[in-house]
């Protein structure tokens, strides 16, 4: 915490100048006490123990004005750049932080939604609850605060109660790229009503090589019996910075699984947690990821088990190549009372080169004693003999590596349900993974 | 006050049987005793002339003097730590009298006051017997001062010099000054400042090229007087080809307040030397409610120097209110090797957040990890552990393992394991349970008529065997008995 402000900080200032009024009381009051708290803290600094691996010195020195709306509104995207095999259920598309009516489609019984311009502009108050306190509640999370200080737009999303959505639904962030070094911040509520189940694709893509930011900030609420299904896909280009944080809660019985590939990004951190507020409740997370050149990115998973006979279980995967650098920290909490929990973590990583870098840390926080609970981490690389069985056999090395390369990721997209996503996310994982022989 | 010096290096034998040992460990806290004799101690407070008095009071030469006003100054600096999972009570370190010695200093161990001996039978340590019978050399700090050693004639034909750090400052100086504070440096963290600063007394071992210690030597640390704090001082040097195995363990009487100790051992493996430390903390932890009770904020860290040195750390902690410490191994030399295993109980109100750290930095590096956590009460008991592997260690390996058993439904029990790795020939692995005494275990042992409490006991007893293994005999009886002991009441 200097006494200067960063560039960052300077520029995050000035952009919220920029903003007119929302002509809602409370939501201007909001952004502003957003605003002022995140002028105070600034961006986290080495110290700060959930920043400890994820340094951004760099980041604090540059300054990104707000992506300009119209803009993003009237830039050309090709529809192709973000089409997904399998997941065509209807599509919200947001360009640089914008909702774009023409290139979004979502017609399906149940499914009520409206971009939060939209939402805001016509109805505020239902989302008061939502915008206006959770905001205080993020307290200390400097991005959060950023987010809830500069996002205009976003998705209300919510699905009635005992709907069974067919098609899987797909929301967009497109990086138009035509807009320089500019940060757009989005919003999002999604609420599955009770017993309803459903499919959500998040897909992150770029058009350009813009080096934007990105935050996004979602709250997430599975109802009594529903049933969620969270695909993550980030293939953003690699001069983006992408801050994600998620925020899902689970209610009796309700069961959500996700699934998360993270490919693209200079610097990108995702934060996930996941609250099992009623009993029986079950979060299950897959995730991967696989990075080169120099990369960073940052996982940090969370899930409190805060009911009785609530399940969790988490497989992550972490590859890294080049001068990359990636961070996983997942923690399971057990509360007071939360008997009957069982939760269980496992975090492998391959470190593929000497400039590489990897620090994981699984954690435990356990406050109940009917418990099973168990994590288990890995740092290590391709075992030496599975490479040399495969080339006694005829295989080139390259070849025989990225084949042991997918096959230590495949557990990850295994349990995906949908065949079609799942057999195109295994292609764009090998796609991106490293080819070159690392250490010969 | 120049104690050692005059203390008679023969020692007689007045046969004593060992069943106080036992006696000692089998109820609640027996440990917690006042022995009522003098003590000479410095008013409490601190400032840099406490730090030049205490310094004058040891007789110590300019440099050390020195040493420690540059650490004191440096302390000032620096912010209490506060990243562990603890709820401490602000310490008010001007309260805190940082000498205290028993007044009668004794020419000799047999002058020593009987009723210091008496305590030291009490705690199951009879200097003469039990050194004798087990063959382990004992040197006992009570409060701040080294109040005698034992088979240091044995040692001395050896080649090993071990007695109190008071005496090696002043007999041993340069072997002193070449190694104290290379392992922890004065500035390395705050208690750790605050100890170069006032450390008062402690051991020193050194063990020259070649030699394998003839027997086991062994600290004994008690807490008596009332409002002081222990800050011992611990530095063992094992010269190439040399081995040692030390032994440790700590008590301290009932008191409301909370007292503080902060210590510091440093351990130094040259080539292919070894080093085995281990530990029986039994500190008084406070009473159900978390009224008094030992603060222990210890640096312990071992620096394995040598191409194929080895350090081993095995500590059983039941005691203390509050627990700040991981012993940790920097494998600087290839091929070197680093081992912790731990067993940490806590119960009633105690917080433990303990732990290691794996620094690999030399080629082929070798570390593994075993930690057991047992939560009862309303207890808090977590593991923090660092490994990392630096870009040159190529082919480091390190395996850790951390359990923790919870036995009720108030206590808590963490796992906080860092991992950081830079390079690609390095293996990591991390595996970690939580879970309670499973109903079937219990069940079964009752079915065959073993009472609960004594299956509980059995039961942890085998979780902790991993750990119990690698303590010398006797320590392993001891730490048993202690589980036992702090297990009381937790069931049921």
């Amino acid at each position: 915490m200097s006494n200067a402000p960063s560039p960052f900080v300077r520029a995050a200032l000035d952009a919220a100048a920029t903003l007119p009024s929302t002509g809602i009381a409370w939501l201007d009051a909001a952004r502003a006490e957003n605003l002022d708290a995140f002028a105070v803290t600034g961006l986290p600094e080495g110290r700060d123990e959930a920043w400890k691996y994820t340094p951004l010195r760099a980041l604090s020195q540059r300054g990104f004005a707000l992506a300009d709306r119209a803009a993003a509104v009237a830039a050309i995207v090709d529809p192709a750049l973000y089409a997904l095999p399998g997941v065509d259920g209807g599509r919200v598309v947001f360009v640089d932080g914008a909702f774009r009516a023409d290139l979004s489609s979502l017609d399906a019984d149940g499914v009520e939604w409206t971009p939060l311009s939209g939402a805001l502009s016509t109805h505020p108050e239902p989302l008061r609850f939502a915008l206006a306190n959770r905001y205080r509640r993020a307290a200390a999370d400097a991005f959060a605060h950023l987010n809830a200080a500069l996002s205009t737009d976003g998705l209300v999303l919510r699905i009635s109660e005992g709907v069974a959505l067919a098609k899987p639904l797909h929301i967009v962030h497109v990086s138009s790229g035509v807009q320089g070094d500019s940060a757009w911040h989005v919003r999002v509520l999604v609420e599955i009503g009770k017993y309803a189940s459903a499919e959500i694709v998040e897909h992150f893509v770029s058009a350009g090589a813009a080096a934007q930011l990105g935050t996004l900030v979602s709250d997430v609420v599975a109802g009594e019996g529903a049933r969620l299904g969270l695909v993550v896909v980030q293939d953003a280009s690699v001069a983006t910075t992408l801050v994600r944080r998620s925020h899902v809660r689970l209610d009796e019985r309700a069961e959500v699984t996700l699934h998360a590939l993270e490919l693209g990004g200079a610097l990108v951190r995702h934060e996930v947690s996941a609250e099992l507020v009623g009993d029986g409740a079950r979060f299950d997370s897959r995730g991967v990821f696989a990075l080169s050149g120099r990369q960073h990115a940052d996982t940090q998973l969370e899930i409190r088990h805060n009911a009785r006979n609530t399940a969790s279980d988490a497989l992550w995967r972490g590859i890294a190549d080049g001068r990359s650098r990636g961070v996983f920290r997942g923690a399971i909490v057990v509360s007071e009372g939360a008997d009957g929990t069982d939760a269980s973590l496992s975090n492998k990583n391959l470190l593929l080169s000497g400039q590489a870098e990897i620090d994981t840390k699984p954690e435990l926080e356990i406050y109940a004693d009917e418990v099973k609970a168990a994590h288990g981490a890995t740092i290590g690389q391709l075992d030496e003999r599975s490479l040399f069985y495969l080339r006694s056999r005829g295989i080139p090395l390259v070849q025989a590596r990225s084949l042991l390369t997918l096959a230590f990721c495949r557990a990850v997209f295994e349990s995906l349900p949908n065949e079609a996503l799942r057999e195109h996310l295994g292609e764009l994982l090998v796609a991106h993974l490293p080819t070159s022989p690392a250490a010969e | 006050m120049n104690e050692s010096e005059n203390m008679t290096r023969d020692v007689a034998a007045p046969v004593r049987d060992n069943a106080e040992v036992e006696a000692a460990l089998n109820r609640r806290y027996e440990a917690g005793f006042v022995t009522d004799i003098e003590s000479t101690s410095l008013p409490p407070g601190l400032s840099e002339d406490i730090v030049r008095q205490l310094s004058a009071i040891k007789q110590e030469p300019e440099w050390m003097t020195e040493w420690r006003l540059a650490a004191y100054r440096h302390w000032l600096t620096m912010p209490e730590p506060d990243w562990a999972k603890l709820d401490i009570a602000p310490i008010d370190y001007q309260a805190v009298s940082y000498y205290s010695a028993p007044k009668a200093g004794p020419k000799s161990l047999d002058e020593v006051d009987p009723k210091l001996l008496e305590t030291y039978e009490k705690l199951g340590v009879p200097l003469h017997e039990r050194a004798r019978l087990a063959g382990v050399a004992v040197d006992a700090v009570f409060d701040s001062v080294s109040v005698g050693t034992t088979f240091r004639k044995e040692l001395a034909e050896a080649g090993v010099i071990f007695c109190s750090m008071s005496e090696a400052i002043r007999e041993h100086g340069d072997l002193v000054r070449q190694y104290l504070g290379s392992v922890v440096p004065t500035g390395d963290n705050y208690f750790a400042a605050l100890n170069s600063a006032v450390f008062s007394d402690g051991s020193f071992v050194f063990i020259p090229k070649g030699v394998r210690c003839p027997m086991e030597l062994s600290t004994y640390f008690r807490i008596n007087a009332i409002n002081t704090g222990q800050f011992e001082r611990t530095l063992i040097v094992a010269e190439d080809d040399a081995y040692v195995s030390y032994l440790e363990g700590c008590t301290a009487p009932m008191r409301d307040e909370n007292q503080l100790h902060a210590a510091v051992v440093e351990l130094v493996a040259l080539e292919r030397a070894q080093i085995k430390y281990s530990t029986v903390q039994n500190w008084y932890p406070g009473d159900e409610n978390g009224v008094g009770g030992i603060y222990n904020f210890v640096t312990k860290r071992g620096d394995c120097r040598g191409a194929d040195s080895k350090i081993s750390w095995t500590q059983v902690e039941t005691g203390s209110a509050i627990t700040w410490k991981y012993p940790s191994c920097v494998l600087r030399g290839d091929r070197s090797v680093g081992e912790f295993y731990s067993v940490a109980l806590t119960h009633h109100r105690q917080q433990a957040d303990t732990g290691t750290k794996m620094i690999h930095i030399g080629k082929g590096t070798k570390s593994k990890i075993v930690a057991k956590g047992i939560s009862a009460g309303r207890s808090s008991n977590s593991y923090r552990g660092l490994v990392k592997i630096e870009k040159g260690a190529d082919g480091a390996r390190n395996y850790t393992q951390c359990d923790s058993l919870l036995i009720g439904k108030k206590c808590g029990a963490h796992t906080f394991p860092y991992m950081e790795v830079k390079n690609p020939n390095a293996i990591v692995e991390h595996e970690a349970t939580t879970s309670k005494i499973s109903d079937d275990q219990l069940f079964y042992c009752l079915s065959r008529g073993i009472g609960e409490e004594d299956a509980v006991s059995m039961i942890v007893d085998g979780f902790c065997k991993q750990v119990f293994r690698e303590l010398p005999m006797e320590f392993a009886v001891e730490a048993k008995k202690l589980l036992e002991v702090s297990l009381e009441g937790a069931v049921g």
